[in-house]
Parts: structure tokens; sequence; C-alpha cells
């Protein structure tokens, strides 16, 4: 297995990482007998209702870890349990965020922690079947995914009779085919049902009419692999970490200029300086940290003056960003601001699926705009236009917030790094690097 | 549910609850642009075109297309929020846009044009390449598509999964890149395809028939009923200079809900051909009417079952008042065959209106394959399985496209057994407690079903089930020209003299046919041989009534006029009466219209023609208006 690159072993904050590192935790005998691993699952089969089961995470305060940070226990308390039909669960493991890997290193390192959390999600809605939404890329987790599944079939925690229970319980794998846009939960279901991946207009939201129109449970990676340890410690001793709005912890996984990238398991409150400087080493020798995403690259960004922003979705709310996906790219000096905008821009229009005017037009004219900027043609003009298209991207004028996240790159770097741009579009020069 | 109370741009109205908000805002004549929305297509917000502020509500714009009203709602679309939205949407459509104004088919009934003029900024700042596409595409041989006009709206790709049940169109690639495509770039080939051409917001997909042919304003048009089968769709005839130039639909929700099929469409250039026939003939020399028909006269009077007559599909119903006295009187003991009819009888008792399709809890169809038969009623069946959960069953040899829905029940029956299947479907499970009406419409099979029995075996059924029978006549006016007592089915082998009014007879000339006397409007090889030739108008002149397969008499209006040497049909048919020593002296055809609602029950809605003049044409918004 490759060197374990994030938080694992012993620790007050390592809720969802304790057990990582131990040999062959992939293995069910191991994720049971070493990591007291399925034992929640008993507790939620043998011993709780489903009622009780959607209480807890209601307790816990846990919000979803994929990017929007809605409360996980209220989302599961809008599947009507007894509405005549199936319900689904489905977990989004699309992944695409740029600048996020925690949930490849879930799968990667603890399938069954993943599983486990699936299955008690599905019993706590009244779901028969589960399906993981995994992106195409992700061929390593899938294999152990597809592996973990044989081992929990074999041993009956999937099945007719789970644990002796008379509810059949399933999870079937799906491969997404390289879209970002299959993250957005309701294109995630249109690719899953077979079709063209375009977002669907909300309401109807998923709880209600979802895959194939039957009520659907929609939740994260990280958001289920939490559910196993709130299940056997109660939600109330979940409270006692993070904020009081933002309990709990999270993986972020911080890459870029960072001596130590990788996977970071923090509590809830604690601040970027602590994640950036001291988890992951800070920037290389000689260099400045200048600017940040907190919560992958649709998170608004930060300037390194902001770095004691605290990590929960209030402060960072307060701060003009986002919480996100938890994914932290870091960039020190070295770097123009304009062409990583520049380069992100050329990454949402790439993605955009087309579905919807503003996004599908303002990404691809942001592009051009950008690209007669850094080729020297630019002028108050294309400042103007990268305004404009920023602003027609969000407020709800798109359909999802595909559309929104390339506005906020446009409206932040704007924000922070005005000079730059100026310097670039009226200036015909660039101050950073090697063009200093 | 009651009514719920809405306030837009300051204007009170009350409209039935899930009135959505852009249609609660037409009530009350404010336009809010759409693209995407379309009233007879599920609804996406994907153009966001029509963004408005809304009270209650978060404080941003929503689309008014997706929303649906509420109690004490409070509706801007005049605020400052969705002025700029509207405004911002609007140049982000044009940003790759190509300025084909001048040479575009759209244009002066393009809703692009008029919402910039009315919505749009009044300065561009869009500097710098468009995006390209190789165009125009031919996507058939009667529409082409053009990718860089494409605004996107996905109509077109929506209207062929949800109303047509085919998939021949799609979206290629993704993002900016996005472009309609048909599926492997096979030509299309849906009988349904021209409505794209309706539906399409901008010059995108246009007629390839009309292309380049006129300006909208060029044009006049006017309100009729298509000529080509027993559906009666009814359709706008445009015309320029005396040419038939287009065929688009006039919104009938009870018969076809806005969608006319491709015949209706674009069969029509044998209006145009210059070719047509203009001046009698006898013996190839040209002739005066009332030579020409003494000289008919004198070929067909008085020779009993030796005279054959072929009558066309589309006689209309005055026409065929005036021909029952030919039959009844000088010509009586002809043998008469309709073109194009089917072996239905007359109908009996109380049939089904086409617009009952919707309320249909099982719809039954027996012994026709509605898409080529009727179809535009094929449309309806659609929507009652896919909207309203209707359940099919359909008993026919060959497999049909309604098959496409997996919960359609198919019974393939052997040929002329089918009178045998329809009496098993009283057992059948869905129609035991089939919750709510039963609708049976049946065919004649192309001629392969005994149909007395047939339609007796459905009547029965229907009586049996709680539901009611609707025969399909294929014919334009064949349940009219029946109920007149001209819609003929006999054999014409053997006839000495004929009288071929329309295009000639299916089975040919036969061989014994001493005298002939053609009624066509374009030269025919059939007709080369014919003693007299008289030269006939065509649907596009005709004046009349034509009763569809549901008993309704719709009124045609012509949209070009008769000229001079050419003759109204009713008026050569009252000269030739006269020839034929009838006493016939009509000074119109409403003339004819009150001495036929006064004869035939079935006519009765002739005695009350609509007035004359047809409602005025909106000037700003055209035929595919949104």
């Amino acid at each position: 297995m490759a060197e374990l690159r994030g938080s694992f072993g012993v620790a007050r904050n390592h809720l969802l990482t304790r057990w990582f590192g131990t040999e062959d935790l992939h293995r069910l005998e191991v994720y049971e007998s070493k990591a007291g691993g399925y034992a929640a699952l008993r507790k939620a089969l043998l011993d709780m209702k489903p009622a009780d089961l959607v209480n807890e995470v209601k307790t816990s305060g846990l919000r979803g870890r994929g990017g929007a940070g809605f409360a996980t226990g209220v989302k599961w308390s809008f599947i009507n349990r007894d509405a005549p039909g199936p319900k689904y669960v489905v977990v989004n493991a699309d992944e695409s965020e740029p600048g996020t890997s925690k949930d490849r290193y879930i799968m990667e390192n603890s399938p069954h922690m993943l599983l486990e959390g699936i299955m008690i999600a599905a019993y706590a809605v009244g779901a028969n079947q589960a399906w993981v939404y995994i992106r195409g890329e992700y061929d390593g987790p899938h294999r152990m995914l597809v592996e973990a599944i044989a081992e929990a079939r074999a041993k009956g925690y999937l099945g007719p009779k789970p644990m002796g229970v008379n509810y059949p319980l399933d999870i079937q794998l799906y491969r997404g085919h390289g879209a970002y846009i299959c993250g957005e939960e309701t294109a995630l279901l249109e690719s899953l049902e077979g079709k063209r991946a375009q977002p669907r207009s909300r309401p109807p939201f998923p709880a209600v009419k979802g895959a194939w129109a039957r009520p659907t449970l929609l939740n994260n990676v990280e958001t289920l692999s939490t559910v196993p340890w709130i299940i056997n410690n109660g939600g109330a001793a979940y409270v006692k970490f993070g904020t009081e709005k933002s309990p709990g912890t999270r993986l972020m996984s911080v890459s870029g200029n960072v001596r130590k990238p990788g996977v970071y398991e923090v509590e809830l409150g604690q601040t970027f300086r602590h994640v950036i400087m001291e988890l992951a080493g800070g920037p290389p020798e000689g260099r400045r940290m200048k600017v940040f995403w907190p919560g992958g690259s649709s998170a608004p960004v930060l300037p390194e003056s902001m770095l004691d922003t605290h990590t929960d979705m209030e402060a960072l709310a307060a701060a003009r960003s986002m919480g996100g996906s938890g994914g932290v790219i870091v960039m020190d000096d070295s770097h123009c601001v304009v062409k990583a905008a520049s380069r992100l821009l050329r990454f949402y229009a790439h993605e955009s699926c087309g579905k919807c005017t503003p996004c599908r037009v303002g990404g691809d004219w942001a592009v051009r705009t950008y690209d007669r900027i850094l080729a020297n043609e630019g002028s108050q003009v294309e400042l103007g236009i990268l305004e404009r298209v920023a602003d027609g991207l969000q407020n709800g004028r798109c359909l999802c917030g595909l559309g929104d996240s390339a506005g906020w790159v446009i409206d932040s770097t704007f924000r922070h790094f005005r000079e730059e741009y100026e310097d670039h579009a009226l200036r015909h020069t660039c101050k950073v690097g090697s063009d200093a | 549910m009651p009514d719920v109370n809405v306030t837009i741009d300051g204007h009170k109205i009350a409209v039935p609850a899930g009135t959505l908000v852009v249609e609660a805002a037409k009530l009350l004549g404010i336009e809010i642009p759409v693209f995407c929305y379309h009233h007879k297509l599920e609804t996406v917000g994907a153009c966001r075109m029509c963004l408005v502020e809304l009270t209650p509500g978060p404080p941003r714009p929503q689309t008014g297309c997706t929303t649906p009203v509420a109690e004490g709602m409070v509706v801007k679309t005049l605020s400052p929020m969705a002025v700029q939205a509207r405004a911002d949407i609007l140049e982000f459509e044009l940003v790759n846009h190509p300025l084909d104004c001048p040479v575009c088919d759209k244009g002066g009934e393009c809703p692009l044009q008029d919402f910039t003029f009315r919505h749009g900024y009044p300065t561009s700042r869009i500097d710098g390449p468009r995006l390209h596409f190789k165009k125009p595409i031919p996507l058939s041989e009667t529409i082409a598509l053009d990718r860089e006009r494409c605004v996107l709206c996905y109509r077109c790709t929506r209207y062929y999964d949800e109303v047509a049940w085919e998939q021949e169109l799609t979206v290629g690639q993704r993002g900016v890149q996005s472009f309609i495509t048909s599926q492997f770039d096979q030509p299309l080939q849906s009988i349904f395809s021209g409505n794209i051409i309706d539906l399409c917001p901008v010059g995108a997909l246009t007629s390839r028939v009309w292309r380049f042919e006129s300006r909208p304003w060029d044009m006049t048009h006017t309100e009729t009923v298509c000529s080509k089968c027993a559906v009666g769709c009814n359709v706008n005839l445009w015309q320029r200079r005396g040419q038939l130039v287009r065929v688009t639909s006039r919104e009938n929700d009870d018969i076809d809900e806005g969608w006319i099929c491709d015949r209706g469409r674009f069969d029509y250039a044998d209006v145009n051909d210059p070719s047509r026939l203009r001046t009698p003939r006898i013996n190839g020399a040209k002739a005066t009417w009332a030579d020409a028909l003494t000289a008919v006269a004198g070929g067909i009077k008085g020779k009993g079952a030796k005279l054959g007559i072929s009558l066309p599909k589309d006689i209309t119903n005055e026409e065929a008042f005036l021909f029952r006295r030919l039959l009844e009187g000088p010509l009586k003991g002809a043998r008469v065959k309709m073109h194009g009819r089917t072996a239905l009888p007359a109908p009996v008792g109380a049939t089904l209106r086409i617009k009952d399709l919707d309320a249909a809890r099982v719809i039954v169809i027996v012994a026709s394959d509605t898409e080529d038969d009727v179809p535009i009623v094929n449309l309806r069946i659609k929507k009652a399985a896919s909207k309203r959960g209707a359940r099919l069953i359909v008993i026919h040899p060959d497999g049909v496209d309604l098959d496409r829905d997996p919960r359609t029940i198919h019974i393939r029956n052997a040929p002329g057994k089918a009178a045998a299947e329809v009496r098993k479907l009283a057992t059948h499970a869905l129609l035991k407690s089939p919750g709510g009406p039963v609708a049976i419409l049946y065919g004649d099979g192309h001629g392969s079903e005994e149909m007395a029995d047939l339609a007796k075996s459905c009547r029965e059924l229907a009586d049996a089930v709680g539901g009611d029978v609707m025969p399909l006549y294929r014919a334009t006016n064949e349940r009219g020209a029946i109920e007149a007592g001209v819609g003929g089915w006999d054999q014409l082998d053997g006839v000495e003299a004929l009288l071929s009014w329309g295009p000639p007879p299916t089975a040919g000339i036969p061989s014994s046919v001493k005298f002939m006397a053609a009624w066509d409007h374009l030269p025919r090889p059939e007709n080369e041989k014919s003693n007299v030739m008289l030269p006939a108008t065509t649907f596009a002149q005709r004046q009349g009534t034509y009763t569809n397969l549901e008993g309704t008499v719709q009124f045609l209006r012509p949209p070009i006029e008769v000229d001079p040497p050419l003759k109204e049909s009713w008026e050569v048919l009252t000269e030739l009466g006269v020839a034929l020593g009838l006493n016939l002296d009509y000074a119109g055809v409403f003339a004819i219209q009150r001495e036929a609602a006064a004869a035939i029950p079935a006519l009765a809605a002739l005695a009350q023609p609509p007035s004359p003049e047809p409602a005025p044409d909106p000037v700003l918004i055209g035929p595919a208006h949104p």
C-alpha cells in the first residue's frame, strides 16, 4: 500500500482516521477485529429503530461534507420512510472538485467504514438498495470497493437478511465517465439513470423525486463514513468536537505549494494557519504564502492576510468564502493569480454541461477574455467584461452551482488581487515570479 | 382547488392553482420572455430567460417557468434585478449567435430578435470571433439545421422524446461546444419531424421547402383545415403572390394540440406546379366549360351500373351533397369509389372525440398502425400513455411504434382474425377494472379484416367495459362523404364510362372504359386517354367543410382565389347537374350549406358558418411564437 499521506493513528481529533494505517484495514476481518468495525451496524439493526438513527444523526449536527454543508440528519428526515414503493440511497463518490482527495483517502484506506455508513443510512430511511456513484478515474478505490462489497456479501452483511435481520440490503457500484458536473446531485442521478448528465430543475428535490423518480437520499462519502462513529459514540459526543454550528471534524485535503501535502483530519474551528502551516508544513524554503482556496477551487479565495480564518462554515461565510469540499489549495508568491484564475476558468468552461445559457456561454467568454489579457491584448474593456461575466454567472442566474463557482473565481480574485489584474490588462506586465 | 391570487407588476389576478408564473403573466398580457419553456413540453428551466423577482423568495431572480404561483405571491418583471438578469441572459445568447438576420428565414417572426429589442441591451460589447460550425446541415430533405444560430433550448430534442416517442435528435459534446445532431448523422425519418420547425425559437431549424421563399410580412394566411387525412388538424396556409408557400399549425387543443404531420406540412408542391391544368379540353383541344360539360354529360348520362365514378378523398361536404343529387337522379346506379377510403362502415351511435383520449385509462387500438394512418391521433395516444399513465393494448399482426412503451400489451393477431381477439379482451385483466373510461380505436387493417364484424365486436367490447369507440377513417372527408351517402366502396372494373375526379383510381383505369372524363389539377399519364379533361382546383382553393373522423364539421378558408378559367368545384357540379337535366341553382357555397344542413342531420353545423373575416394577424408574434 502507498505511503499514508495524512492523518492516521491515535489523536483526540482522529474520529475517522483513528485506525488508518492498520495493516489490511480494508479487509473485513481486520476492520471488524482490530478497528471495531460493523459494531455500529449491529447496534443499528438489532438495537435501534430507524427513527432513532435519524435522531442520533440530527443530534450530532453533522453537516454534509460534499460541499453544500446541509444538515445531514435533517436531510435524512426528508425521506418519507412509510411512503409506498422503493426508496434509494445514492452515494456521491464523484469527488471531482479540484483540490479534493479526501473521499479517495477513505475509500483506499477503509472502504468498509463507508459501506457500514451506507447500510446504516439505508436502514434509517427505508431503502434496500444503494448505489455508489464513483468517478471513472478512481480505478484503485473502485477495486477496493468491489472487494469490500464482495466480502460484505459473503459475510451476509449485505443480502436478504443482514445480521439475521429481515431487511434486505444491497450496494452496487456505478462508474462515472469523466465529468465534473456529475458531482452535482441531480446531474449524478441523470447519469446514474443512463441519461445525459445535466442537472435538473429543483424543486422537486431528490428526497421527493430522485433516482428514477423515487425518494432518494444522496450523501457524500465522508458524510456517510462519519455515521458509524456517531452511532457507536452517540450524537451528543460528536457535538463535543468542533463549533456549535459546525460540530465534529472533517478531512481537509491540502495541496499545492506546501511541504507536506496530504489529507488531514481537522477539528472544525481550527484556523487555516494551523492546517496549512503546521499540519502541512507551509510553503517551501524561501517562499511566502500568497493565496489559498479554503474549500476546493469553487470556494472564493482568501489572501495570506486571512490565514487566521477559522475552518468552520460560519467563519468562512463571514469571510465571504465557504467550507466547500475541504480541499485546501495553497499558492505561494511565485505564482500569478491571474494565470491561476484563467486556468480555473478553463476548467469550469470545459466541464460546463451546457444546459443553461449563462454558464455555457459565460464560462467560454471568460476564458477567451483571460486569453486576451494574458496575451497582453487586454484593456479596461476586458476587465469590464470579466466583471460583467462574473455578475452574470452568479445570483441565481445559473441552473446549478458550477456557474456560481466560476463566477466566484473571477469575483474573489478581483476582490483580493485587483492590482495583478490591472498589471496584466492595463500595463501589460506581470510582477510575479519569473516575469518580475 | 380554489384559485390563487397573485400580483404581477402591480396587477392583481386570480388563476387556477398550479399555474406557472409565465402563464399567469401571459393572462395579464405581460411578456416574460422564454426560449426553453413551451406550454406543450415539460419545463426544464434551462435557458434562464424567464428570470423574475419573486416575493416571498430568495434575494436572487427565479425562473418563472418552473415556479407555480402561490397565494399572495408578488412577481416583479420590471424591477432592476429582473430587468438586468434578462438583459444579461440575452447578451450571453447573442455572444455566439451569428449575424445572419439578413439571410435567416426566421427574421421577422423571431423571438430572439423581438426579445433583444424589447429586453436586451441597446449596444453590443461582443468583440472577437464567434463559435463556428459547419452549416447548414440537412437533417432531412425538408429540414435544415444551423448550429451557429441554435440557442440550445432543447425544445427539439425534448419534443422528440416526450411527444413523438422517437430519439432522432440528440445533443453532442458538452458545454459551449454542444450542438444538436441526429443519431449517427442519419436523416430524420419521422413523420412528425416538421414540428421542430415551429418549435425552434430561432432560425436554427428551418424548412428547406420554404427556404428563402419570403419574409413573414410578405405573406398572408388563412385559418383553415388540413386536407391530407381524416384527422382534420387545424392549419394556417400561407400564400404569397398566389402561391402556397408554407403550412403551419393553428393550435386546436380539441384535435391536434399544435402538432401537424409532415404530410400536411410539406406536401403542397402540386399547388404551385406550373404544369397545372387551367382549361377544359375535349379530345385534347381547348374547349369552353359549357361544351366540355355537355360532352361529359353526354358520356355519362343514363349508364346505370356501367358508369364508374372515382371521387377524391378530400371532397367537401358541400360537394358531396351536390353529388348525391346527381347520384339520386341522372347518375342513378353508378358505381362509386372514394379515393383513399378505408373499408370502415358508417358510424353507428356515439363515437369518441379525439380529446376524449386524454381521459381514457385504457386505449385499445385494433387493426391500425396509427402512426401511418392517423398520425396526430397517434401523438394523442402517446400523450395519454406517457403523461397520464393510460395503458395501451394493440391488436395488430405487426409491430407498431406504440410498442416503444414497455407497458404496451401487443396482441399479434393472424390477419383477418382481429375481431376474435377483440372479443377475448372482455375478460382481460386490464379491462376488468380499468379505473376510468376505455377508448377503442379501430381501423380496417388495410383491407385484411372483415369490417362489419370488427366494428360490431368493438362496439360490444365498449359496452361491456364502459367505453366508447372511434372508427379510424383515413380519407380526408371519409366520414362526411359516408354520411352524405357518396362515400362509395364499389369496384370499378367492367365499367364502360368513367368519371375520374381527383387523382386516378388506385386500381388503374379499367380496360373496358370507352368514355372517360378526368377532372384533375395536374396532367397525369393515366388521364392522357380521357375524352374530356376538366381542370380542378387544389385544396388551397377549396371552400366548404370537412367532417373529420370524430364527426366534427370544420370550415375551410382557402388562401388562394380561384382565377378564371378555373371554376370552383361546387360550381362545376352545379353546371354538370344542369347539363344532366337537373334543376340546380346556387348563388354560392353558403346556399348549398343551408340546404345541406336542413337535409342531412350530421351536417347541421353548416347552417352557421363562421364569419368570413379571419381573426386579425398578430403583428409581432409569428406562428412559432414562444
